[in-house]
């Protein structure tokens, strides 16, 4: 009989590469009054829409004679609602400097700094019929997409909410009543769809959304909405669909 | 090895302590040292069922707070001689039940060498429900036919997926059991509520049990015997099944198929 070989230990310690989905955190203004403002209103509707994703404040935009923002204070009051910034990037050399004396790493000589992605890094599920679509990002752009896809194989349950940021979510069980799957990208139900699915949450028009079996409650892309008060037509209804937006503002639901 | 049973539900009034009572009394009745415990802090209905009300001295938060030792506190059941009852406080709130102070009065009853501890779970998505399922190894999630309670079920067990300790560890997941309570198949089958396979389509979680609707219960309650000692009765036979299945034995489903009356039944009534 072979001898059984023995498990070799794990090493206590390894090091791979990995890359990191997160949240850019666009400044277009220093001013603490006005940062101070626009973040209490952005996250009012949603404070607990994040749940810790690490993020990057992203200062390419902001102009040259620019002071340094209060650094600490903007981390600190974004770390409270579920964001955890840990570096800047495309910073000038004086904002570097402050920004390292915070202890927020530097990217620029790090990496290729990513295209500017021109939608903010605001949470936008709650259903506005449409959320500026004209200046929605190109998802091409976002470096990342291919490795931010989701999957999720267990069913989501009442009350539960999964995000896939800066990507796909591919759902392989139910979707029930009460549960919201939010995807930046598309979304791929491969079940019974009864709760809500937005995608393109952040602006991308060209995001869709397919299931197996749709029952929905909602359906999103990009902020256009529809609910379901009365029922889809036959053809789509408890079906397979995909549903897509038609000229940027119109929800459309096809037989699959 | 001890193993927790929290009986849980997120909408009140669909069964849950008559099934605490009845679980707990079946697993004893099958010879395993078993113990019930009431979550419902405010709310105490148990030590109703159980019919041990005038026996109370010593409750679930006297314990907890250090102020009687556990065995003061456990009441010894009239019917099986290895239960036990630990009551509600009925005059504090949940806020009095930590997680340590839980904690540690499961680890002392573990101690004990007690097989089973069931843990009869109040309504709602707060503290005392939260507080009687972290610590949780099984859970027996009880389910009307209709639509608000699978919705709260289903929320429940969302919330037994993130909050539990055995989540929150990433140990191996709480055994989820479905148990379909007040069921008619007359109903079901008429379109009036929903079936327990539409139930199961929705939670997705195996089916423990399907109790059907009985005067029986609301008598056992009243007494203070629980159900599943009304012998001959589809509740307690249908009880006792749910606990063959617990167990690990196979049984079919009883009670859940619609027979249309005959002539003779008509006209001479019977139910």
């Amino acid at each position: 009989m072979p001898r059984r070989r023995e498990p070799r230990p794990a090493p206590a310690l390894e090091l791979k590469t990995t890359r990191l989905a997160g949240i850019q955190v666009i400044l277009n203004s220093a001013e603490h009054a006005a940062l101070d403002t626009h973040i209490s209103t952005l996250f009012a509707a949603t404070p607990d829409f994040f749940g810790g994703e690490p993020a990057v404040f992203e200062c390419g935009r902001l102009p040259a004679d620019a002071p340094s923002p209060d650094w600490g204070w903007l981390a600190q009051e974004l770390k409270s609602r579920g964001l955890n910034p840990f570096a800047v990037q495309n910073a000038s050399a004086e904002l570097a400097a402050s920004a390292r004396q915070a202890g927020l790493l530097v990217l620029n000589d790090v990496a290729p700094a990513p295209a500017i992605v021109a939608a903010e890094a605001a949470p936008a599920p709650e259903p506005e019929p449409v959320a500026e679509p004209a200046s929605a990002a190109e998802p091409a752009a976002e470096p990342a997409a291919a490795s931010a896809t989701r999957i999720i194989d267990k069913p989501l349950r009442s009350g539960q909410r999964v995000y896939a940021a800066g990507g796909d979510i591919v759902v392989l069980a139910a979707v029930n009543p009460g549960a919201e799957v939010i995807a930046d990208g598309s979304i791929h139900v491969y079940a019974p769809l009864k709760g809500k699915a937005l995608a393109g949450a952040r602006g991308d028009t060209s995001a869709r959304i397919f299931t197996t079996y749709l029952e929905a409650e909602l359906v999103s892309i990009a902020g256009v909405y529809r609910t379901f008060e009365t029922a889809p037509d036959a053809a789509v209804a408890k079906k397979p669909a995909q549903i897509r937006l038609a000229d940027t503002s119109q929800i459309v639901i096809e037989p699959l | 090895m001890t193993t927790i049973i929290t009986v849980t539900s997120g909408k009140g009034g669909v069964g849950k302590t008559t099934t605490s009572a009845s679980i707990a009394s079946g697993l004893a009745l099958r010879g395993f040292k078993t113990a019930v415990i009431d979550f419902d802090v405010g709310l105490r209905n148990l030590d109703l069922i159980m019919g041990c009300e005038r026996r109370v001295v010593y409750d679930f938060v006297n314990v907890i707070q250090g102020d009687a030792n556990l065995h003061q506190a456990l009441i010894k059941d009239k019917h099986c001689d290895n239960l036990f009852v630990l009551p509600a406080s009925q005059t504090r709130d949940k806020d009095a039940l930590t997680e340590e102070g839980v904690e540690k009065v499961l680890k002392e009853l573990e101690h004990q060498g007690f097989d089973y501890i069931v843990c009869d779970s109040p309504a709602g998505i707060e503290h005392g429900a939260v507080m009687a399922l972290t610590f949780a190894d099984e859970a027996i999630v009880v389910t009307n036919p209709e639509v608000s309670s699978v919705r709260d079920s289903d929320r429940i067990l969302g919330i037994i997926q993130s909050k539990s300790r055995r989540a929150i560890e990433g140990r191996e997941p709480v055994k989820e059991h479905l148990l379909v309570t007040r069921y008619s198949p007359k109903r079901a089958h008429e379109g009036e509520m929903l079936t327990y396979t539409d139930i199961q389509e929705l939670l997705r979680i195996p089916l423990l049990g399907v109790i059907p609707e009985s005067e029986a219960v609301l008598q056992a309650s009243n007494q203070g015997i629980p159900a599943i000692h009304q012998k001959g009765t589809p509740v307690a036979d249908a009880y006792q099944d749910a606990i063959a299945r617990f167990l690990g034995e196979e049984h079919p489903l009883r009670f859940v198929e619609y027979e249309k009356p005959g002539l003779i039944k008509r006209l001479f009534g019977g139910k």
